[in-house]
């Protein structure tokens, strides 16, 4: 978590390109909220029906941990949508970006609950420090 | 009905494995909320599953309940629902995430 989904029409986003914009997507997501790379996941489909496009060509849904500011997810959702302008050439009018808030206690990574925000780096510490103990 | 997402990679997973997953999974959803399961098994494209910027591993597995969990019980089914996986895939603990949100408002 944060997990992005970038569904987008067939045949408009190459396999290179995908790498472009996950790099692109983890990035930001990292500058704007100081969240560790390893927690960003970043998926792409083409035309999934769970997230539907409607009349875009493509859309970028981020389902982040709660806590995060208006403002933040504002740049979110504007950085990572001229990213994919910037990869593939689609108008910005035709992506769509927006992000859900899921509580961090309701997730488990690596086998621990999420840190709130903010408290990535003492779990990053307190996360490696007790599975060095079990290996 | 449990709504039930498995986000997998694309021959990550074997078929024996794929039935083992979602039989051990109706019996967590079950037992755990004492109702079925609907299973959505989605499957990430090849080349299209990145974490922390490259190729991902990570399977992600979501479970909307019935009921609003207190913290300590949702950690002891997240910690079920992460164990099934890594027992049955051989995944490392960090490639398996695993949500349980409560009810929608």
């Amino acid at each position: 978590m944060p997990l992005y989904i970038c569904n987008s029409r067939k045949g408009l986003i190459s396999d290179q390109t995908k790498a472009l914009i996950a790099e692109d997507i983890t990035r930001i997501h990292c500058q704007v909220t100081d969240a560790p790379r390893t927690f960003v996941h970043a998926f792409f489909f083409e035309e999934a029906s769970n997230v539907p496009l409607g009349d875009k060509q493509a859309l970028l849904y981020g389902q982040i941990r709660a806590g995060r500011t208006d403002k933040q997810k504002e740049e979110i959702r504007e950085r990572m949508s001229q990213a994919i302008h910037i990869h593939t050439g689609i108008s910005k009018d035709d992506i769509s970006a927006y992000t859900t808030d899921t509580p961090a206690s309701w997730v488990m990574e690596g086998g621990d609950l999420l840190p709130e925000p903010g408290e990535e780096e003492a779990w990053l510490v307190a996360h490696e420090a007790k599975h060095k103990q079990e290996v | 009905m449990i709504k039930t997402t498995c986000l997998v990679q694309e021959n990550q997973i074997s078929e024996e494995q794929e039935s083992a997953l979602r039989k051990e999974m109706e019996e967590f959803v079950r037992s755990s909320f004492d109702e079925s399961a609907e299973i959505d098994w989605v499957i990430v494209p090849k080349n299209s599953g990145f974490t922390a910027g490259v190729p991902s591993t990570s399977v992600i597995v979501s479970i909307r309940s019935n009921v609003i969990l207190e913290r300590e019980r949702r950690v002891l089914l997240l910690k079920e629902l992460c164990d099934i996986w890594i027992t049955e895939t051989g995944l490392s603990i960090n490639e398996v995430v695993g949500t349980i949100t409560d009810p929608p408002n």
